[in-house]
This record gives structure tokens, sequence and C-alpha cells, in this order.
């Protein structure tokens, strides 16, 4: 990786590094082995998109997802209205957060809508009770073959903690401390935005850098850690259940969409939170009643390997991990996502079809599950086509994706505002859904 | 897996929607989730009764473990209750529950008390304290008698 220049204010940590992905510390940062999950759920004590917002990228333009104030919320249209663009949007943000800095590795510059026009993502969360809004927009001047950074901003409380033009960043001085009132500094006196921004945190970075992985807070209280925490920890599943084997060699927080590192999941989050075991024992034994209990035994250097031992009056059975059926290793990480939410949550849970893999009779506890897990605390936002999952969202938490043709953008309305009549599932069959 | 059915178990039969989306709200408040099972609309309140009558009669006298709640909209009638209870063969008549708004669910959304899930919500809420504070509202009051025996007989399980 190769250094780039940058002028570091006083006040903050800045890390510049070249192209690629930033490893600095990911372990620690996130709050794995290295660091145990502590105070973060008391700090953070609700989460909700507020606001999530997409213009110029694929189908959505001008799309706009309104799920303030809904702990779960399921997306539905037909095939290519955009439901997985959603989750593709919400992934670029997190792979952002998890240090993926370069423009080019995120977006590429086909999935402009239109050419002349900026590919814009804006997302506004409530956490502990303050609101975060990021925004980032993404251009490609002509003669470039990589889109560039345009604009980029972090705001909390509506006090930006950064603002980005083009090249140039302007780093809030002093930044607004967690648990102090935004726009104050740590004493607590006001501090106007002009002062915020002022010259004192200047800096110029690379346009095809994104500066958010780039820029660093100052402790686990500074607003920018808080966000990057929240973003890059969020689950945006999209489970492929037989490419998941029970081998782990790291440990992580942060499970990739298709969860092929479950092992290392489930070991990081013991690792961090052994008390979250007694969740997914709890959630698991509803579900596999002759569940006995799961081992992880370490097999080798650095490396455990995860099986499940089931039992009954006839006796014991173990099974490696990745011999379980698909939609019993869906049930394993949905006990994990429960038990995650517990344990470092609140937290965002995007999974994409939830039902693919479950036996009919399963998926409305399994959807209930999740729905009712996520009440206390956190967001779970679900798509699906499956009747019985959809029958298990109500119509004031179900939100329609449409799109009339390919070459025109998805609209998006709430089901309770439009005119169903009768069975929705039978009107979905029949195609009379749309807005 | 899914339903224990060896074990009290409800199954809820709503009319339409609404009495489903109502129903979910209900189960959302309950502990013991997987004892409870919202089925498909039956698109009516006499399809309800057919597909209690076609459906579910035999499984029931199969099975001594499960309970039935048929969800459906008495469009102020007064005998609906009466005209439900006809389809119920005496020797189920303690497992299987008729309830439902005294007109529509809609009603009780512009009544003010709500979104669907909210109103089974607050009706879930009522059992768990033994109050009844949703269920004295004007159109759910005939429910009472049938509100008693749910909370008697069903609550315990789901709680």
């Amino acid at each position: 990786m190769g250094g780039r220049a940058a002028v570091a204010p006083a006040s903050a940590v800045i890390l510049v590094f070249g192209i690629g992905r930033i490893e600095q510390a990911r372990f620690c940062e996130r709050g794995c082995a290295a660091e145990p999950v502590r105070a973060t759920k008391r700090a953070i004590i609700s989460l909700v998109i507020r606001r999530l917002y997409v213009h110029n990228f694929r189908c959505l333009e001008n799309f706009e997802l309104s799920v303030s104030g809904q702990s779960s919320v399921l997306l539905i249209g037909k095939n290519g209205s955009g439901k997985t663009t959603v989750a593709l949007v919400l992934e670029i943000l997190q792979r952002i957060a998890r240090g993926t800095n370069r423009v080019g590795d995120l977006v590429k510059p086909e999935s402009r809508g239109r050419a002349d026009v900026p590919v814009r993502f804006e997302i506004e969360v409530g956490i502990g009770g303050k609101i975060y809004e990021y925004v980032i927009a993404l251009e490609l001047p002509e003669g470039f073959k990589e889109l560039r950074v345009l604009e980029e901003k972090l705001a909390v409380g509506g006090v930006p903690a950064y603002t980005r033009d083009v090249a140039q960043v302007n780093l809030a001085v002093p930044g607004p401390e967690h648990g102090a009132k935004p726009g104050t500094d740590a004493r607590g006196k006001p501090i106007s935005a002009a002062a915020l921004m002022s010259g004192a945190a200047r800096f110029r970075i690379d346009w095809h850098l994104v500066a958010l992985p780039i820029v660093q807070g100052r402790s686990e209280t500074d607003p920018i850690f808080i966000f990057k925490r929240w973003l890059a920890r969020m689950l945006i599943l999209r489970p492929i259940p037989a490419l998941i084997a029970g081998e782990s060699k790291q440990k992580t927080l942060e499970p990739n969409i298709r969860v092929t590192d479950f092992a290392a999941w489930f070991t990081g989050l013991l690792a961090s939170a052994p008390a979250a075991y007694a969740k997914i024992d709890e959630y698991l034994k509803q579900v596999m009643p002759d569940l006995k209990d799961i081992q992880n035994p370490v097999i080798g250097k650095d490396s455990q390997n995860l099986a499940v031992r089931f039992s009954n009056e006839q006796g014991t059975l173990s099974v490696p991990f990745e011999d379980l059926s698909d939609g019993e290793k869906c049930f394993m990480i949905c006990a994990v996502v429960l038990a995650a939410n517990e344990a470092y949550g609140p937290l965002l849970c995007f999974w994409d079809e939830p039902d693919n893999y479950l036996a009919l009779d399963e998926v409305g506890h399994f959807v209930l599950a999740l729905r009712q897990a996520f009440q206390s605390g956190g967001q779970f936002i679900a798509t699906s086509h499956n009747p019985e999952a959809i029958r298990r969202f109500s119509s004031e938490n179900t939100l329609l994706l449409h799109r009339r043709n390919h070459l025109e953008p998805t609209q998006v309305r709430r089901l309770d505002q439009l005119d169903v009549h009768g069975d929705l599932v039978g009107a979905l069959i029949r195609g009379d859904v749309q807005p | 897996m899914s339903v224990n059915r060896n074990k009290p178990h409800v199954l809820v039969l709503p009319e339409d929607d609404a009495n489903s989306d109502v129903a979910n709200g209900f189960h959302l408040e309950i502990h013991q989730v997987r004892q409870m099972q919202v089925l498909p609309v039956g698109g009516g309140w006499t399809k309800v009764l057919n597909c209690f009558e076609t459906d579910h009669i035999c499984k029931m006298e199969a099975n001594p473990n499960r309970f039935m709640i048929l969800l459906i909209d008495f469009d102020g009638h007064e005998d609906r209750l009466d005209q439900a209870m006809a389809v119920i063969p005496t020797r189920l008549s303690d497992r299987v529950f008729v309830l439902g708004a005294w007109t529509k669910p809609e009603k009780l959304k512009g009544a003010g008390l709500g979104s669907y899930e909210a109103i089974g919500r607050a009706m879930a809420k009522d059992c768990r304290e033994g109050t009844r504070t949703i269920w004295e509202h004007d159109l759910l009051r005939h429910n009472a008698s049938e509100f008693d025996r749910l909370h008697n007989r069903v609550w315990p399980f789901l709680a």
C-alpha cells in the first residue's frame, strides 16, 4: 500500500493509506477477541434506519426507503424490482465502514443509471438517541475511467463531523464527543458551525478514495467511531448454506453476506460474549428439541471446528457442521443473529429471502422469531416472495417495490397506502398489486 | 418442529388480511411463539367456517392438544356468534373460540386504536396483565365470554 501525504490536525487521528482495504487494527477497532464487547449496548440504546436515499444507482433513482419507527420491515415486489439492489447499497456502505476505501472497488461506472448525474447514497440512522447522517456522492468526469468522490459528509445531530468536497476534507475540530451535546466542546461550550469547519483540520486526499475509512475516531465515544462500527456491524445476509463449513481460523463479529465465515462469527461472538451461547441454545432447542449442544473444539494451531450434538433416549449423535442440512444451517444463522443482536447490538439485519431453504411449516416461526427479537432493539429488514413469510408481516410494515420496465426506476409504496383488497398473497399471484 | 403438536397449541384461522395482521400483532407479544400459528386467510367468514368444518374438525378430534381461534368479522350481526357456534361440534366447543370485531377491523383502526398489529398487541397485553382495556372497546366487548374462555384455556400455554 502506498501512503499519501496528509496534514493531520492535532486533535484527530487520521491514517491515510493507499488504495484497497484498510486492515489496520480492524480486530481491535471492531471489538472482537482483543477487545470484548462491552459498553456499546448501554451506549447505543436505540437504532433504526430513519432514511435511506439512493439516486442514480442501478434501478434506484430518487429512491427513498422510509423505515423510520419500524423494528421490522418486509420488502416485496416482482423479480428485478430493486429489492436486492437495496441490500447492495447497504453492502457498499458496509464495505466502506469495513475498510474498503477505493471507489473503484465499491461502485463501477456501469452501475449508474444516467451518465450525467452523480450517484448518491444517503443514510440517516438513530444511534443512542443521536441522528447520524452520512452522505456520499460519486461522479465520473469526462475522460475518467473510475468514479471519484464528489461530495461526502458525516453529520451528528445536524452538526458536521466532517465534510468533503472532491479532494478537500474538512474535519470538525474538536469533534463532538458521544455523550456531549452535538456542537459543543468537551466542556459543553457551544461551537459555531463556522468554527467547527474552520481551517484547522483541512486536508486533501485522493479523490478516488472514500474518506470515512481513513478518518479515525479518537476514542470509542467519538461519533465517527460509533457510526463506523455500527455500519461495519450491519448484518446483510444472503446465506448459501452449501458453502458454509464448520472450520474457523479467525474470529469475527462481521460476517460476510453469504455467511461462509459462519464458524468464525460463531467463535467471535462467543469469545466476545460467552453468555450469548444461552440465547443460541434457547432458540435452537425450540426448533430442534433433540439438540444437545454445539461443540467448537480446537483442532490445530489457531483452528476450531464446529460440531452439533443431538441426543435422546437412544443415545447421542455428533454431526459435523457441514453435514447439517441447508435449513438447519439457516436455523444456526438465525440463532446467532438473535444472540448477536443481544450481545453487541442493537444491529440492523437485512436478510434477503430468509425463507430460503426452510420447510413450509418453519417459515412463519422463523420470520416471527426475528421480528420479535428486533422489537426490543435494532431493525430487521427482509425481502421475500414466500407467501408464508409475507403473511407474517402486516400492511403497515410491508413495502412494495415496483418497476414498470427495465428503463424506468423503482417506485416504493407502503402496502397500507395501496388499494389492495382481499387476500394479499392472491393479489400478488395475480400480479394485481401495483403502486 | 413447527408448532409442537405434542403440547397445547393454537391455530388461528383469520377471515382476511386485516384479521391476520391483528393476529400477527398478538403473536409478536407472546412468549411461546411456537405454540401458536396463524393460518392463511379464509377469504370471508363463511369460508372460515367451511374451512374449519372440512379441514380442522377431524384434526382437532385426533389431537386433544389443538385449540383453534376463528377470527371473523361480525359485520354488526348479533347472530354471527351463534351461526359460527353451530358448525362447531359440541365435543370440540371448549377448544374452539370465535372472536372478531363487531363490524370490521377497519373500524377499530378508524377508532384510533392504532394499526392492526398494534390492536393485536394490545389484546395480548390485556391477556398478560389480566386487564380488559382494549377488549372493553365498543367494537370488541361482545367478545367478553369468548375472551374469558380464551384467557383461561389458551393464554396459560402462550404466556
